[in-house]
């Protein structure tokens, strides 16, 4: 059985998720408390921007805590009114439970549908789980269940290939298909602003290497080129570094367009139409677009990189549905897997009860007829194998069909007490 | 036998384009696989086809019309294969493919089969002559498939269009480096299958025919491409972009040219013997038509 409360972008504001918010530290911290408080049951606890998810698991079901107990557990950890928590919190259980987890695995929950990088959160939080030793056979089974259900979703369907920030769909769907290479490539940034980094990020994980930062501030311009192991060059060199690059990131907050076409026009001549791709992320825009016409010039504004995003988040909602639809199969497999294997003890108990009757029957046979021939012992001994697992099939077969819909507690417990199973 | 190997050659090859073509229409996962096969399976029958015709029929590569267009077309499926293996995301069978079967139509209907007759002084000269000059045509021909993908490339980034993500080429970069090192291929191959072709018919005749159709296009084609190579060494921006491009095309359409010309030319068509008419050494892999020789073992 596993339980689940949390609270996500979906329905509890940013102040409550920011006080019950785990840093990894943190996490750890809970979870062996938790392990000290309730050394029976299995726990993991998964934080990130947008989500704090609290899933606790046992095999049986005396053994698992109430949503209430769960939702206690972490307002005491962070100090704070349990009431107040728990009426935040969303709950699941069950079947719903594992759904959910196979969703926000996929991505499919995220703020920004088919987002890629909460498999690996989900992964980090399992995997603090097991070094934790608050991870035990449910939640070993149900998270790597919904890591592979979240492979299966990326591998059947496009979701997770449509970006949807302006910085990634600028370097992967555009600069990627103009240039083979990026370590060749002198990338110029000019302005220092956060969206000129992160664009730097993924030029910087398709290998670009030489990279000149162009600021009004040359101290900013510094700053940034050391973090990246760029160079800065100074404002008035501008048109310089753009003669000599192949590739440029623009984030200015000026109010005019830093490069005029009558300034292009005159550095034009030194590039001989080499390719040149501008991407102009200032609004106003720093290049004007007139500059776009010119040979070789690929100039995307942000409204350009914005439409290709919004035309992606399009893409990723009509993916939504074959999305969804292998969720449903992997949490069928996975609940009646975890079913059958609920009714696995009572299964083994019975055989090994039925088994030991059999042996007795057929020493007492066997001692009685001591002169049979070995064939005929095995004839016999055969017999009463057919014979025990013909007797068994049905109950077996009956109990096997009602575990495909959930743990079949009443027939469970009329084995048990039909057969004088032992606990 | 032959016959039937060279339709279940083409068909193989028609296969593997409308499946490069589905991608437009739905993702697959088993349409590389599917792709791959039919293109192996296809070049198994092409192999087997010019082997045989080479083994039983003492017909080498470039020893008639048909047997040089059989063996472009198989150069041309191989480095295809090659690029699919290379690039297996991107459709560039929708581009190399139909050249590939346009060879294999040239072949199956409007080739010639009579063989050339061949000096056996000038034999080494003559091979040099027709490899040189199927390499620089099969060039040409990956030129323009890389030139187009070029075009329609840069044509959607121009308009700030993301290509249609089944339809995704292979960056600019390299789509303009490949059409660039095709020019220059070409260039050098066309040029050594041109001096070759000089050579032999100054052997063999002592003067060339300039008012043979096929050697003033040949002219033609390597005046062209010679002039193409001065722009690209004098003028730098010619060698960046779709002027490269536009280059391999007009480069394209003035091979063809040579090309129906020497299709068209007497003594290939009808074998109609032209075995003495000057000039004919700066056919495609020919020295010299002869309508008269059969199909079959040659002496």
């Amino acid at each position: 059985m596993i339980h689940l409360v949390g609270c996500s972008h979906h329905n509890t504001p940013v102040e409550l998720r920011e006080q019950l918010a785990f840093s990894p530290q943190k996490a750890e911290q809970a979870l062996a408390r938790f392990r000290r408080e309730f050394p029976q049951v299995e726990a993991v606890v998964l934080s990130t921007c947008n989500r704090v998810e609290f899933y606790t698991a046992a095999e049986s079901p005396e053994e698992l805590l109430s949503h209430r107990q769960m939702g206690e557990f972490l307002a005491r950890f962070h100090q704070l009114d349990a009431d107040q928590v728990l009426e935040q919190l969303f709950r699941r259980s069950g079947q719903e439970a594992v759904m959910h987890l196979f969703m926000v695995a996929a991505g499919l929950d995220s703020m920004v549908v088919g987002e890629p990088q909460i498999r690996s959160q989900v992964k980090q939080a399992y995997d603090l789980a097991c070094r934790c030793e608050t991870a035990g056979p449910v939640t070993h089974a149900v998270f790597q269940a919904a890591l592979k259900a979240a492979r299966r979703v990326s591998n059947e369907t496009s979701i997770h290939r449509k970006r949807v920030s302006v910085p990634s769909v600028a370097v992967a769907e555009f600069a990627k298909q103009i240039f083979e290479r990026f370590d060749d490539k002198q990338v110029l940034v000019i302005g220092a602003g956060e969206m000129a980094e992160e664009t730097l990020r993924y030029a910087t994980d398709e290998g670009a290497k030489h990279i000149t930062v162009v600021n009004r501030s040359l101290d900013r311009a510094e700053q940034l080129a050391r973090r990246w192991q760029g160079r800065a060059r100074p404002w008035d060199q501008l048109l310089d570094a753009l003669a000599e690059a192949d590739m440029v990131i623009s984030t200015t907050g000026a109010t005019e367009p830093i490069v005029r076409l009558e300034d292009f026009r005159r550095i034009e001549p030194k590039r001989y139409q080499r390719p040149l791709l501008v991407l102009d992320l200032a609004i106003p825009r720093d290049f004007d677009p007139a500059i776009g016409d010119c040979l070789g010039v690929y100039l995307f504004s942000v409204d350009d990189l914005q439409e290709v995003c919004r035309q992606n988040l399009r893409e990723r909602q009509q993916e939504l549905p074959a999305a969804v639809e292998i969720l449903k199969e992997e949490t069928a497999a996975f609940m009646a897997e975890l079913n059958r294997r609920a009714t696995g003890p009572i299964i083994h108990r019975l055989r090994q009860n039925w088994q030991q009757i059999k042996d007795d029957e057929l020493r007492r046979l066997f001692n009685k007829l001591p002169d049979l021939d070995p064939r005929s012992r095995r004839e016999i001994e055969y017999a009463f194998h057919r014979l025990l697992n013909k007797l068994l099939h049905p109950p077996l077969e009956s109990l096997r069909d009602h575990a495909q819909e959930g743990v079949p507690h009443g027939l469970l417990e009329a084995l048990r007490k039909l057969f004088q199973l032992p606990d | 036998m032959h016959g039937s190997l060279l339709w279940i050659v083409t068909l193989a090859y028609l296969a593997a384009l409308l499946l490069e073509v589905s991608r437009i229409y739905f993702r697959s996962q088993l349409r590389g696989a599917a792709l791959v096969g039919l293109v192996l399976g296809g070049l198994a029958a092409h192999t087997l086809l010019i082997g045989y015709r080479w083994s039983v029929l003492h017909r080498d590569p470039f020893s008639s019309i048909f047997d040089w267009c059989l063996s472009a077309a198989w150069v041309l499926a191989v480095v295809y294969l090659y690029l699919t293996l290379y690039h297996p995301n991107h459709p560039i069978g929708i581009f190399t493919l139909p050249l590939v079967l346009l060879l294999q139509l040239a072949a199956a209907t409007v080739a010639s089969r009579e063989p050339f007759a061949q000096s056996e002084e000038a034999r080494i000269l003559a091979a040099v002559h027709g490899f040189s000059l199927l390499v620089g045509t099969v060039v040409v021909f990956l030129g323009l498939a890389t030139g187009v993908m070029y075009l329609i490339s840069a044509y959607w980034m121009r308009r700030k269009h993301r290509p249609p993500r089944l339809l995704r080429l292979p960056s600019l970069e390299w789509l303009q480096r490949m059409t660039q090192r095709c020019l220059l291929l070409a260039l050098a191959c066309l040029s050594l299958g041109f001096v070759t072709g000089v050579v032999l018919s100054q052997l063999r005749h002592g003067y060339i025919n300039w008012s043979d159709p096929v050697v003033w296009t040949t002219t033609l084609l390597m005046v062209w491409l010679v002039a193409v190579a001065v722009f690209i060494l004098l003028y730098r921006p010619a060698r960046q972009g779709r002027k490269v491009a536009y280059l391999t095309l007009a480069s394209f359409l003035f091979l063809l040219v040579a090309l129906v010309a020497v299709f068209r030319a007497p003594g290939h068509a009808g074998g109609q013997g032209a075995g003495d008419r000057t000039g004919s050494a700066l056919r495609l892999g020919t020295i010299r038509p002869v309508g008269s020789l059969p199909e079959g073992p040659q002496p």
